[in-house]
This record gives C-alpha cells, sequence and structure tokens, in this order.
C-alpha cells in the first residue's frame, strides 16, 4: 500500500549511519563512554597478568625459591583476579547505563516523528508493528550498544594482548596460535550463519504453537458450545508434529555452532600442549612458561565466543539502524499549519467545494466530491448514508487527519491549513463507537496523561455527565485502575468516559461518528442526557446509523458516493413527504412495525428496500 | 504449597512415559559430564611428565593423545545426547500442553479460565517450560553428582587439606548465589514488566493513534512514554547490577580457591608433595565444582519453582485432579495424523427444553443470574432481553454450561441435564457468542470446523447468514484466510461467519448472544426473513432489537439476573416499564402507539 508519507533526504533529526546515530545519542554521555573505555582497559590489562603470575609461582615453586616470594606471588594472583572481575562488572554496569539512557532518547525521538506523521502512513501499519519498529529495533541496538562495546572492545583488547604475550614468550607458540584464533574466527561466522535460521525455526514453530493455543482459549466458548473440541485438538496435534519436527531440527542445527567450537578447541590444545611439550624438551620453555600458555589458552575461548557473536548481533543492530533512520526520514504529507487563530467559543464549520481522495486510491476515485455547506456556529447536522459514502472521511478533513485534494475547510471561518495543527485538534472533539482506552488510572485515561489537568474539573465532569454515582462506588477514585480492553467498564461507562474526554477539552466543535451503536436502548435513552449536556453551546456534527440518532439536529445532510444529495433543515425536510429524510422516516418505521410472526410479513416496497440500504 | 502438587511424584509419573528415552538421554549426558574427570588428570600426567615428577615410562605425548581422543569421543556423544534431550524435551512440553488444551476444549463440566486468555498462553509457555526445566535438571544431575563425588576423591587423594581448604571458598559460593537469585528474579520479573508496560503503552498509541491526534495531546502522551522509559531505564539496570554481582560472587571464588591453593600449596610444590600437575588438575576442577555447587542450588529453586508451576496448570483444569496433566499420550508425533473423522452422532430430536430455578452467582465482576425459569418448545422463537448488565449473555451460558450453574434444574425433554457443557452441544444445540471467535485458518476450515459438510449445505448455511455476497466478493472465495482472530474481516462479516458456523451443524435448537450488535438494518432484515423461511428452527436469542422482539413467540426480560417479566411482547410490555421504554427510545414519541397497535 502506498501511503501520503514521502521519504526525503533532508530535515530529518537523524541520519541513516550508525556512526550519526551513535554521535547523536552517544555524545551526551561522551564522559561516560570514556570511562568504560579506560574500566576495559585495565580489566583486560589484569587479566593478562594472572597467567604470568602463575608461570613465576610454579617456576619459583620448581626451583625451590623463598617461601616469601611465593606467597607475595599467591597473594598478587588474589588481588589482580579478584580486581579484574570487578572492573568487568563495572564496566558491564556503565555501557548499560549508556545504552539504555541514549535508546531510551532515541525511542522517545522516534515515537514522537512517529506520532506526528499523516494517518496514510497509520492506517497501512499496525499496531504491532508499530511495536516492532520502535521498541524491537531500539532494543537490539541497545543490547549492540551496551553489550559489543564490552564484549568485542574489551574482547579485542584482551585476544590482542593475549597474543603479543604468546610471541613474546615464543614465536613459534604464537605463530601457532595466531593461525588457531584466524581459523577459528572464520569457522565460528560461518557456522554461526547456520544458527540464525535455525533460531529463526524454533521461534516460528513456538509462534505458531502459542498463536495456535491463544486463539482456541480466545475462543473455548464457541468451539465447546459447537462441539469442535475433538476436531480443535485434532488440528493441534498436526501443529504439534510440526513443532516436534522444526523445534529438533532447530537444536540439531544450533548444536552445529556449539560443536565445532568444541572441536577447534580440541584443535588448539592439541597446538598448544603438543608445542608445549616439544619445547620443554628442547628446554626453550620452561614448565611454568607451558603453565601459562595453557591458560591462555583457557582464556583466548571466551573472546573468541564473544566475538563472532557480536559481529552476528551487529548485522541485526545495522539491519535496526537501517529501519530507525528509513523511519525518521518518512515525512508526514500534512505541513504543521500556519500561525491562524482560531476565535473562542462555539465554531462554525464550512466546505468549499472539497474533493478528496485517499492517497492510496485512484486520482479518480474521489471519495468526497464537490461538497459545500455552511454549518453556523452552535448548530447541529446530521449526516446520513451509507457506509462508504463518505461521511466519517468528511469528519475526518475537518480535525485535519487529511487535507482535501481540492477546495478548502474553514473552522471558526479559518481554513484549517492555517492554524497550528495541535492547536486546531484542540478545539475540536471526536466521539466515535470505538472508546480506546489506556492501561492506566482513570484520571489519565480521561485527561491523556497530561497531569494540569485539575481532579476538582475531572469530578466536575463525571458528575455532569451522570457518571457520578458509578465514579462514586469506585473505591480508588481517579486512581481506579482501566484495563486497555476496558473489561471493567460497561459500554455504557466507556461512552461517557469518552464523552468526558470531549468535556474536559471544552472544544468549539464535536463530531460524533455513531457514538451509540453498540449501546442496548435503555442505556442509550441514559447517554442522552450526558450528550445533551455535551453539545449544549458547542456546534456538531453527528453520523448516525440510525435514524433517531438524528432526531435532535438543526440540518440533515444525505450523502450517497461522496456527493451531498440532500440537506437542508430537519424540520423541514420531515414536512417535505417527497424527501429522502421523510421515506427513510416512513421506510424505517415499516421495517420495524409491520414485519412481525404476529403481522404476517408483509415485503418491503422495492423503493422502501433501497431506502434503507442506502441507510445502512 | 499443598502436597497434592509434589513435583517430584508428578515428575516422575511423566518419566515414566517414553521411560527409555528418559534413561538414555541421562546415561548419555552423564558420560559428557563425567567425561572431564579424566581429562584433568590426564592434564596432570603432562604437566608431571614435563616437571619429571611422572612414575618412569609415562610420556607427555601419550597423555595427550588419550585426552584427544576422550575430547574426540566426547564430541560423538554430544550429537547423540543433544538428539535425545531435544527428542524428549519437545515431547514432554508438547504432551502437558496437549493434555491441558485437550481438557479445557473436551473434559466434561464448565470451564471458565482463571485469568485472560492471554496470560493463560504465558502458563502455557512459561510453567509448562518449568517443568521441563526440572526434567532436564534432573537428566543432568546424575552426570555432575558423578563428577562431583570422582573429583572430590581424587583431590583428597592428592592432598586432603587443600582440598578442603578449596572447598570453604565454593561452600561459600552456593550461600552467597542463593542469598542473591530471589533477588535476581525480583529484578528480572520488575524489568520485564517496566518492558511490557512500554510496549503495551506503544501498541495501545499506536493502536488508537487517530483519538491521540484528535486529542491534540500528543505532549503528554509523550511524557507518560519518557517515564515509563525511566522505570524500564532504572530496573533494567537494577537487574544488570544483580547479574553481574552474581556472576562476580562465581567467578571470584573459583579465583579465591585457586589463591587459597597456591598459598596454602606453595611449602608443598616446593618439596615435591604437590606437583605441578596436581594444580593444574585442582584448576581444572575447581570451575567445574563450583558450576556444580551453583546448578545444585539452581535445582532446589526449580524444584520449589516446578511445584508452583504444576500447581497453576492444575489450577487452570479447574475440577480436574493434577495427576490428568500427565496422562498417557495417545498420538504419535513421528508419523503424520491420519484425516479428521467426524463422530456422527445422533440424538433424540428436541420436543422441549425446560429450564428450572436456574442461578449462576461468582464472587468476581461478572454479573450473575437467580433462580431463572422458562420454557422453549419445538419451533419457537424466544428472545431474552434487558438491559446491558441484566444477566442475559450470562443466562445463555449457563444454560450451556459454559459457566457452571449454582443451581437449578435443566430437561433436555423431560430427561435431566447432568453435564450441560457436553450435552448441550451440536447436533442437540449450536451457540453464537455475542463477541464470536474466528481462528486463523481459511474461512471455510472456521465455518465447518471438522464438520462433513455438502457444497449445497454449505452454500445454504452461507445465504442464511447472508454472507453469500461477501463470499463472492473475497479474493480466494471460501478458502481466503481470516487472519489471526478473523482480523482480516470486518466485524459484521464475523459475526455472520459464526452464524453460518452455528447453522451448518443442523443444531436443533440454535442459541445466539446478540447477533445482530454488528449487523446493519438490512442485514439483519434478510437474516431473519431467512431464517424465519425455516418454521422448523427453533432459537433462544438474546437481543434488544425490536425487529427480533417482535417476531418472539415468547420474551423473557432480564434485570438484575431476574426474570422481571416473561410472555408475549404485549404481555411483558404491561409488565415491565423497562421494555416498554425501550419502544419509546426506538422510534421517537410515536413509537408506543404504533408497537401497541401490531401487538
Amino acid at each position: 500500500m502506498t501511503t501520503r508519507a514521502v521519504t526525503t533526504e533532508q530535515g530529518a533529526p537523524a541520519g541513516t549511519t550508525m556512526f550519526s546515530l551513535l554521535r547523536r545519542y552517544l555524545g551526551p554521555q561522551r564522559g561516560m563512554a570514556i570511562l568504560m573505555a579506560a574500566l576495559l582497559l585495565s580489566a583486560a590489562g589484569l587479566q593478562l597478568v594472572v597467567p604470568q603470575l602463575l608461570r613465576r609461582f610454579i617456576d619459583g615453586a620448581l626451583a625451590s625459591a623463598g617461601q616469601d616470594r611465593l606467597t607475595t606471588l599467591a597473594v598478587l594472583f588474589l588481588i589482580v583476579a579478584v580486581a579484574t572481575q570487578l572492573l568487568n562488572a563495572v564496566a558491564t554496569y556503565v555501557a548499560a547505563s549508556v545504552g539504555w539512557r541514549a535508546t531510551n532518547h532515541l525511542r522517545e525521538d522516534l515515537t514522537r516523528h512517529t506520532l506526528d506523521l499523516d494517518m496514510g502512513f497509520h492506517n497501512s501499519r499496525t499496531a504491532g508493528e508499530m511495536i516492532e519498529r520502535i521498541d524491537g529495533d531500539v532494543t537490539s541496538l541497545s543490547n549492540f550498544l551496551s553489550q559489543f562495546s564490552v564484549r568485542v572492545f574489551g574482547g579485542l583488547l584482551l585476544l590482542v594482548g593475549i597474543l603479543v604475550a604468546l610471541w613474546l614468550e615464543n614465536p613459534l607458540m604464537g605463530g601457532a596460535l595466531t593461525g588457531f584464533v584466524v581459523l577459528e574466527m572464520i569457522v565460528l561466522t560461518l557456522t554461526r550463519r547456520v544458527g540464525v535460521p535455525a533460531s529463526n525455526l524454533e521461534r516460528e514453530a513456538n509462534a505458531k504453537q502459542f498463536g495456535f493455543i491463544e486463539e482456541r482459549l480466545q475462543g473455548l466458548d464457541d468451539l465447546r458450545a459447537n462441539g469442535a473440541g475433538d476436531y480443535s485438538m485434532h488440528r493441534f496435534r498436526t501443529v504439534m508434529r510440526g513443532v516436534y519436527l522444526d523445534t529438533r531440527r532447530a537444536w540439531m542445527l544450533r548444536s552445529v555452532v556449539w560443536l565445532s567450537s568444541y572441536g577447534l578447541f580440541v584443535i588448539g590444545l592439541a597446538v598448544t600442549v603438543g608445542s608445549s611439550i616439544y619445547l620443554v624438551r628442547r628446554g626453550d620453555m620452561t614448565v611454568g612458561g607451558a603453565y601459562m600458555v595453557f591458560q591462555y589458552l583457557f582464556m583466548l575461548q571466551n573472546p573468541i565466543e564473544q566475538i563472532t557473536q557480536q559481529l552476528q548481533e551487529l548485522q541485526k543492530a545495522a539491519a535496526g539502524v537501517q529501519r530507525v533512520g528509513e523511519l525518521f526520514h518518512t515525512e508526514s504529507a500534512l505541513p504543521v499549519g500556519g500561525g491562524a487563530e482560531l476565535p473562542a467559543g462555539p465554531l462554525a464549520v464550512g466546505f468549499e467545494d472539497v474533493e478528496f481522495h485517499y492517497l492510496d486510491a485512484a486520482p479518480d476515485q474521489l471519495t468526497l466530491r464537490g461538497v459545500s455547506f455552511e454549518l453556523a456556529q452552535g448548530k447541529r447536522l446530521g449526516l446520513l448514508g451509507r457506509t462508504g459514502s463518505g461521511k466519517t472521511t468528511l469528519t475526518r478533513l475537518i480535525f485535519r487527519l487529511y487535507d482535501p485534494s481540492a477546495g478548502a475547510v474553514k473552522v471558526g471561518g479559518v481554513d484549517t491549513r492555517d492554524v497550528d495543527l495541535q492547536l486546531l485538534r484542540a478545539r475540536i472533539g471526536l466521539v466515535t463507537q470505538d472508546v480506546q482506552l489506556f492501561r492506566g488510572t482513570l484520571r489519565d485515561n480521561l485527561t491523556f496523561f497530561d497531569p494540569s489537568v485539575d481532579d476538582g474539573l475531572i469530578v466536575e465532569v463525571l458528575e455532569e455527565l451522570g457518571l457520578g454515582s458509578w465514579f462514586r462506588s469506585q473505591e480508588r477514585g481517579l486512581d481506579t485502575e482501566l484495563d486497555s480492553g476496558g473489561r471493567n467498564l460497561s459500554a455504557g461507562e466507556a461512552q461517557l468516559i469518552a464523552f468526558a474526554r470531549v468535556f474536559l477539552k471544552d472544544p468549539g466543535v464535536v463530531i460524533l461518528d455513531e457514538p451509540s451503536s453498540r449501546l442496548d436502548p435503555v442505556t442509550e435513552r441514559r447517554l442522552e442526557r450526558a450528550l445533551e449536556r455535551l453539545l449544549h453551546g458547542r456546534t456538531a456534527l453527528i453520523i448516525a446509523h440510525r435514524l433517531e440518532t438524528v432526531e435532535r439536529v438543526d440540518e440533515i445532510m444525505v450523502m450517497e458516493r461522496g456527493r451531498v444529495v440532500e440537506a437542508g433543515s430537519r424540520e423541514a425536510l420531515a414536512a417535505d413527504p417527497t424527501s429522502r429524510y421523510a421515506r427513510l422516516r416512513r421506510a424505517a418505521l415499516s421495517l420495524d412495525l409491520n414485519v412481525g410472526p404476529g403481522a404476517g410479513t408483509r415485503a418491503l416496497s422495492a423503493e422502501d428496500a433501497e431506502l434503507l440500504e442506502d441507510l445502512a | 504449597m499443598n502436597f497434592a502438587s509434589n513435583p517430584l511424584r508428578l515428575t516422575l509419573g511423566l518419566v515414566r512415559q517414553r521411560s527409555w528415552l528418559f534413561v538414555g538421554s541421562c546415561a548419555l549426558w552423564a558420560l559428557i559430564h563425567v567425561l572431564p574427570v579424566v581429562t584433568g588428570v590426564l592434564t596432570k600426567g603432562v604437566f608431571d611428565s614435563l616437571s619429571g615428577a611422572a612414575p618412569a615410562g609415562a610420556s607427555a605425548w601419550t597423555f595427550l593423545a588419550v585426552a584427544l581422543a576422550l575430547d574426540i569421543t566426547r564430541i560423538g556423544v554430544f550429537v547423540a545426547a543433544i538428539r535425545a534431550w531435544a527428542t524428549y524435551w519437545v515431547e514432554i512440553t508438547l504432551h502437558l500442553r496437549h493434555n491441558i488444551l485437550r481438557h479445557l476444549l473436551t473434559a466434561a463440566g464448565s470451564r471458565r479460565l482463571p485469568e485472560s486468555p492471554s496470560e493463560s498462553v504465558t502458563r502455557f509457555r512459561d510453567d509448562v517450560n518449568d517443568i521441563g526445566e526440572y526434567v532436564e535438571n534432573w537428566v543432568d544431575f546424575w552426570g555432575f553428582a558423578a563428577y562431583a563425588v570422582v573429583a572430590l576423591t581424587i583431590m583428597a587423594f592428592i592432598n586432603p587439606v587443600l582440598t578442603l581448604l578449596a572447598c570453604v571458598p565454593l561452600a561459600l559460593t552456593l550461600g552467597l548465589t542463593n542469598l542473591l537469585r530471589p533477588h535476581i528474579r525480583t529484578a528480572r520479573r520488575a524489568s520485564r514488566e517496566a518492558t511490557s508496560r512500554v510496549t503495551d503503552f506503544l501498541g495501545e498509541t499506536f493502536g488508537s493513534v487517530q483519538a491521540v491526534k484528535a486529542s491534540g495531546r500528543e505532549g503528554s502522551v509523550l511524557a507518560r512514554f519518557a517515564g515509563l522509559n525511566e522505570v524500564r531505564r532504572q530496573r533494567a539496570l537494577k537487574d544488570t547490577v544483580l547479574t553481574e554481582l552474581f556472576r562476580s560472587v562465581t567467578d571470584n571464588m573459583v579465583n579465591v580457591a585457586t589463591g587459597v591453593v597456591l598459598l596454602v600449596g606453595a611449602a608443598a610444590l616446593r618439596d615435591g608433595s604437590f606437583t605441578v600437575g596436581d594444580f593444574a588438575l585442582f584448576v581444572t576442577y575447581l570451575p567445574r565444582l563450583t558450576g556444580i555447587m551453583t546448578f545444585i542450588g539452581l535445582m532446589f529453586v526449580q524444584h520449589k519453582r516446578t511445584g508452583v508451576a504444576y500447581e497453576r496448570l492444575g489450577k487452570m483444569m479447574v475440577d480436574a485432579p493434577v495427576e490428568s496433566l500427565i496422562e498417557p499420550r495417545d498420538y504419535d508425533l513421528e508419523r503424520e495424523q491420519s484425516a479428521y473423522m467426524a463422530r456422527g452422532e445422533r440424538s433424540e430430536p428436541l420436543k422441549e427444553l425446560s429450564v428450572e430455578g436456574l442461578s449462576y452467582s461468582h464472587p468476581g465482576a461478572e454479573e450473575g443470574v437467580q433462580d431463572v425459569s422458562f420454557t422453549v418448545r419445538r419451533g419457537e422463537f424466544v428472545v431474552v432481553t434487558g438491559r446491558v448488565g441484566s444477566g442475559k449473555s450470562t443466562l445463555l451460558r449457563v444454560l450451556l454450561g459454559l459457566l457452571p450453574k449454582t443451581g437449578g434444574t435443566i430437561r433436555w425433554n423431560g430427561a435431566v441435564v447432568d453435564d450441560p457443557a457436553s450435552f448441550l452441544v451440536p447436533p442437540r444445540t449450536a451457540y453464537t457468542s455475542q463477541v464470536p471467535r474466528l481462528f486463523s485458518d481459511s474461512l471455510e476450515e472456521n465455518i465447518l470446523l471438522g464438520g462433513d459438510a455438502s457444497q449445497a449445505e454449505v452454500e445454504q448455511a452461507l445465504d442464511l447468514a447472508v454472507l453469500t455476497p461477501d463470499v463472492e466478493q473475497l479474493h480466494h472465495g471460501l478458502g481466503t484466510e481470516v487472519g489471526t482472530r478473523g482480523v482480516r474481516l470486518s466485524g459484521g462479516q464475523v459475526q455472520r461467519a459464526a452464524a453460518a458456523r452455528m447453522f451448518l451443524t443442523g443444531a436443533d435448537l440454535l442459541v445466539f448472544d446478540d447477533l445482530s450488535s454488528a449487523l446493519d438494518v438490512e442485514t439483519e432484515r434478510r437474516l431473519w426473513d431467512g431464517l424465519f423461511a425455516d418454521r422448523d428452527a427453533t432459537c433462544l436469542v438474546v437481543s434488544h432489537r425490536r425487529a427480533a422482539l417482535e417476531r418472539a413467540d415468547k420474551v423473557i426480560v432480564l434485570d438484575e439476573g431476574r426474570v422481571v417479566a416473561s410472555g408475549t411482547l404485549p404481555e411483558v410490555m404491561a409488565l415491565s416499564p423497562d421494555l416498554a421504554a425501550l419502544f419509546v427510545s426506538d422510534n421517537g414519541s410515536s413509537g408506543t402507539r404504533d408497537a401497541a397497535t401490531v401487538a
């Protein structure tokens, strides 16, 4: 799907390269980074000393050196070994701290940037995808920042140090082990490539398994009450077989990495111990020296494994950086808007020859065609028309989720494009049938996390909208936790919360997109008073699927295929028996009242049926 | 913790199935864990030979050759051991999940998950993995124990005092790590929770991005995000600190033990009673012994966790004994399954379903029902109505046994139904819930659910559910994949697909919960018309739409879980002010008059 979002080369807050990202987000923590490097350098240095101490100790003991000298060496060994550990631990902590700070900044910048993108961008992406783009990609970068530096930088220092020490000890030994290290690096890098698809295989198998289970648990009632339990288990056994074969295969593939590193170690052992035996026998090396080399061999394993593993992480991080860069370079198709001011109080809404098509549709597939109307401030407009006639799109242009392709949308007499986007939206309230709640307190859900809203005002609004008794029954008041599915709220309460959100904004225009379709008529009737309070003294546009919803409006507009096909005052249209509105009302009545088992089935007239389809 | 879920007893029952694979895994891994003992001895041999402390004739080259041969053997054993354990691990974890799911889906009685489905999936994953890891502990245990015993014996033979002294820091490790471990677990859990708060928040924000944008409060939303991020950073760092501390303790204790050997052994080394080879052997054994200490500590923790895991899984199985978790398997994963054969069951056709004094109450938030009685006769259309929260949906679910009734009797053609959950299913009854669920499969699979219907029957059901035009518009028709939970279909399409699914069962009594809530007026009209053309249909329906109410042979009005009125529509309208109110609001002031005329 194409989106309105475009990719440009300038203006993005960060470049696409790893380097520019690092400079931008690590720059402020330069001090910490230097500290970390110093810690790692000292740790690697100290670690190199340990086998040297052991050599002196062994050679000293064999040569019957003084007890004092041996004790000193043993104590030194203890101090150095413990200090190395501590330095490494502190370096790891510092790296993690730097990594988290930097990537949290990055996450926040990305979220801000992405939230500002236009709806064309968001409509083509699921929330899960956005989690992956903002948290998943950045987290791979965060692992990289906190781990890579320590493991690769620290590991390389150690590796080079060991090889240098070995060259100094004996060029033959140094050469042999350098060759061995190179071989091991190459083989491990190659075998790790086998490991990646293996891990993916296992992850996919598990995703399939748990996806299957979750869906069945969600649909437990449907399956049980429709006798599909045995069938579901039959399907699950097929899934199980797939998981069984894939997981085992993945384990076997992954073990290749492990086995080859073990096999290489055995080769290393043969080379080291073999040449040690040869050199000691020739008298070119002491027994202590042989032991030191033996220790160095063990010490080599860790950095080699860390470095090859981190190189793999580097690929992941690079892919993450690239995607982060792409996201930063995506720009909103909606300019921020000008500096015009909106008048206070209710706002008039006007459309002037508005045409609109979604960017993923062909330019001739207009969703709105030549729409013009003028809704005076404080008046209420009812929008009728079947699904897809453009009603919802029309309202989206008012709070500038999109800009018109041609023509102009005016709010309070000002072109919406001339007003700052945030200011415009702050003056328009929207209530849809889906009430979206966040996991958080009632207060957070009402204010969208804005801490500056006064608690007294919130309570006042709840009372005003008839939620007072419900609110008082909540033990923790405004701190009551709501969950994101709104499971602890009835549909009516959720709708009232949506009303309260809008009420708190005190907007000049209210848009209601069929807010009551989920409610039963009794609950809906209870909402009426609240709705009346909400709309009082404000301009309103109301989209309705059911006619009774628009009984209280001043004006009616009927839409069909993006055009306004009828408009006028509700009273005048209702009084005119030839108007679409009047016919719709008649048709709705006849459907509800005359088709019942008691009354016999009287078919609707073809004309009425068609009208009803318009309404639906 | 109670003894009913003693992890050892249950795990023993579990490994008794396919016991040869378990025993084989234990043996192979024991070999892998024990072989390094020999390597230590060979290392000693090499250094003793080099320093001239070895008995005559023992060549360093021989020791090296034997060591290499052993290592190569070990690699071979690894391949077999990994395959055996991988097979066993996947088998037992899958089998546990299989048994729980089978119980939830097919066992008699009501199934009410103690937690939300997504939390339950976590149980399926993590608790079952806990049990798997516990079995893994036992597979590793024998080899580790053997290594520790043999290694300590050899060390004691060489120098008992040094062995004892070197073991002191190792014992300290055990104590310290046991002290640290619960803190690490708490820290990790806190860090994970903070992470899921962050991702949930992102999901909520972008899931309702239109609402966020319309609110004009992006600033405060972002501030909240930054707050959650900061909490996550702090918790992640705490986790890092504790993990590093843990690692430092274990690694340092090996160093301390080595240092102790150096300090105390210096004199013995000088006089030759403790050789360089002995020292090499000690240094080779010490890290592994520490590792085994840590392992034993972890195993105790895992033992406790596994008890909790069994208990929680048992809770999910509600009324079944926890032993049913480990029921033997009746399938073979190595072979492809045969095709599913629906079990054709004949039953006595419905004459009358009667409900007497049906009650359900639950301490949770859910509404209950109290003392509900009614009868549905063949061919009748019975509508249950009432305001939101009056217990309509609960009534249907209790009737069908989806929730456990706390009182009352259900009779099918006069005979008492003992377990409605397994009796009130096709071919007797079929059900569409208020928010029906589809599964990520083709639309056809979703509608058939394993039933064997002819092409004509499928078409008829689609027609009846007013789904035919939609299917024609889909790219792959009935073969269209509906996506996770049916996301690729609209809400109305999901509901009508569920209706088609219900029609296809050919059940005598159709039970549906507010089928029309996502349907527009025209679609709803067609659906009712189609259903009533088939005069034999018997329906029990929750609805507040007048289109349904006016077709009803009987209307039952619920309020706060009790029947407040029941009878024909005019009868209940006279009794229930709520229902009368419904008609007033449904059609403006003229509604009451018109409804009364019809009545």
